[in-house]
């Protein structure tokens, strides 16, 4: 029975997000929170491992204002059990301080797991670091960019995507697991799952609960702007019969390759 | 200042190294590599600035990602290298990633630029979706980053010193089983000069007939937005236009029924022009075209097909 764990990051809505009109800096102030994409396909995933298997998942998540309502989501999903960690100087994390957290929690929270499951990237840095970065902390192989994952027999075998194809691999458990959206579909919990979920545990942390300062946490890789990428477009808009659009759009591809052939 | 680079392909190597003699100016660049390269191989990362070589044992590469940090981290140390510069391909991120973590090391991944700051290196890359460029300080000795640089022509110069070095690693390791290529033909969509990329505005797989035919008349490869070659799998993976895919500079790109969501602007962002077909002319996609087509491409596109064919005959 593996007891997996699952790392959820709770990141800005970036779908949502509008740049300032004049600094262009993200308005993060204005936007809406939301639990990472891939990190929900992470929990489907070890939903779905212990439907089969049996076993434990614990959710855990940390930041600078970790959301309880959104943690209760992922609880709701199905998770046994959570551990947030809310800091102000999370604030600024890179991934170096994420996995120092996350991986301080585990220690502390979760003496005894199989499995540690997280989206191959979040939706905001994008930098497909965490997991590799836990494997090494925990010296423990890893998987990224898993598309189909099979558990059994003390390891996994595991299909990843990558440029030229698909890989297969194995390895023994303990192990770290990235995976994409392509994995599967994460379930909409129904409105019993979220009352049940209001009685489960949600445990929320100090940095000094799992042995760290904020001096523990402080970035390596120091973000000092984010601004918004500018296009220039002619921005020309077309509406009317599909019949004179249908040849506008023709005269225009012809018009846009035509030095080509 | 010491640069130590990897790719896991030679011509990456050579890139990285190009790229590096143009930005950062490293008094010395080293190389590691798994395999042997061949003469012309040395020609050509000797001649993007690499000076020496290390040639390490294949098993470092073949048993898994932990192993081949392990490698890296001890060449950067043995070297006291101020940077390690990995391609950014997915397993290179991976490597970088467990690379940096075993140095203690700032690591920015899938970085646009690397610049020098005084002591520090000052980096770029693309987040939150795709839309914002962050600047980054990596002020740590080393620093880590991956980078995909484009390529460029390397004039072959003096071949490196080659050393060979074993490394013991007893990393944990991941066994490699199979591996299963795509079945259809490659395509080179970053190199391509058109581009027609479908999304979620068609309905069905057949449906995408219209665009490979479209595609055919005028010389264009096909490419998609994610949902189409993730979720759907209508597509192979490798015509994946986005922040997780490929990124393509076309002289025109026609999106079909792609709302244009930022992860698959920055795909497509350094095309010439763009052309958008969408129901919704409230769509992301409207305000990154040239031309917006507010229409059903079900109703125009079987049109604009026979039009193109008339008029490329005449």
């Amino acid at each position: 029975m593996p007891d997996v764990v699952v790392c959820v990051k709770q990141t800005v809505d970036v779908y949502q997000l509008k740049p300032h009109p004049e600094t262009l800096a993200p308005q993060i102030g204005q936007a809406q929170w939301k639990n990472s994409d891939f990190d929900l396909n992470a929990l489907e995933e070890a939903l779905r491992i212990r439907e089969k298997h049996g076993g434990k998942v614990y959710v855990v998540s940390a930041g600078h204002d970790v959301k309880p309502l959104l943690v209760r989501e992922c609880l709701a999903m199905g998770a046994d059990e959570a551990f947030v960690l809310s800091d102000p100087s999370l604030e600024k994390a890179d991934g170096s301080a994420t996995a120092k957290v996350l991986s301080s929690i585990i220690k502390a929270k979760i003496p005894r797991w199989d499995l540690i499951l997280c989206g191959e990237a979040s939706l905001d840095q994008n930098s497909y670091q965490t997991g590799p970065r836990l494997a090494e902390i925990f010296n423990v192989p890893h998987v990224s960019y898993v598309t189909k994952l099979e558990v059994g027999g003390g390891g996994i075998k595991a299909w990843r995507a990558v440029e030229d194809g698909v890989e297969v691999v194995s390895c023994n458990l303990p192990a770290v697991v990235t995976v994409g959206l392509e994995i599967n579909t994460p379930r909409l919990p129904s409105l019993l799952m979220i009352r049940a979920a209001q009685r489960k545990p949600l445990n929320e942390l100090k940095l000094s609960d799992v042995g760290l300062t904020s001096n523990d946490v402080m970035p390596k890789a120091e973000t000092v702007e984010i601004k918004a990428l500018k296009t220039e477009r002619k921005k020309q808009k077309f509406e009317g019969k599909p019949e004179e659009l249908a040849e506008r759009l023709a005269e225009l591809i012809i018009s846009n390759v035509g030095g080509r052939r | 200042m010491k640069a130590l680079v990897f790719g896991e392909k030679p011509e990456q190597t050579a890139s990285l190294a190009a790229y590096l003699s143009k930005s950062i100016q490293p008094e010395t660049t080293y190389a590691a590599a798994f395999t042997e390269y061949s003469p012309t191989e040395l020609e050509t990362v000797g001649g993007a600035g690499v000076k020496k070589i290390y040639v390490l044992p294949d098993k470092n590469w073949h048993a898994g990602p932990a192993s081949t940090a392990h490698a890296l981290s001890e060449l950067a140390k043995q070297n006291g290298v101020d940077i390690v510069v990995v391609y950014a391909s997915k397993k290179g991120n991976e490597i970088a990633a467990r690379t940096a973590q075993r140095l203690d090391a700032s690591y920015a991944s899938e970085v646009i630029s690397v610049e020098r700051s005084g002591d520090a290196f000052l980096v770029k890359r693309l987040v939150l979706g795709g839309g914002y460029v962050a600047s980054l300080l990596l002020r740590h000795r080393p620093s880590v980053v991956s980078i995909k640089p484009a390529s460029e022509n390397i004039v072959p110069g003096d071949k490196p010193v080659v050393e060979r070095l074993n490394i013991v690693s007893d990393a944990p390791e991941v066994k490699f089983l199979e591996s299963i290529k795509p079945e259809k033909a490659h395509v080179d969509l970053e190199k391509a000069g058109v581009v027609v990329a479908v999304g979620r505005g068609f309905k069905k797989k057949e449906d995408l007939a219209m665009a490979e035919e479209l595609a055919r008349i005028i010389g264009a490869e096909v490419g998609c937005s994610r949902p189409i070659s993730g979720d759907l799998k209508w597509l192979e993976e490798e015509r994946h236009i986005g922040l997780s895919g490929k990124r393509v500079r076309p002289s025109l790109y026609i999106a079909l029924g792609i709302s244009g969501q930022v992860q698959h602007l920055v795909g497509m962002r350094d095309s010439k022009t763009v052309i958008a077909v969408n129901t919704d002319p409230n769509a992301p996609m409207a305000i990154e075209s040239d031309y917006f087509f507010v229409a059903d491409l079900y109703k125009i596109l079987p049109i604009t097909i026979e039009s193109l064919k008339k008029k490329l005959v005449s």
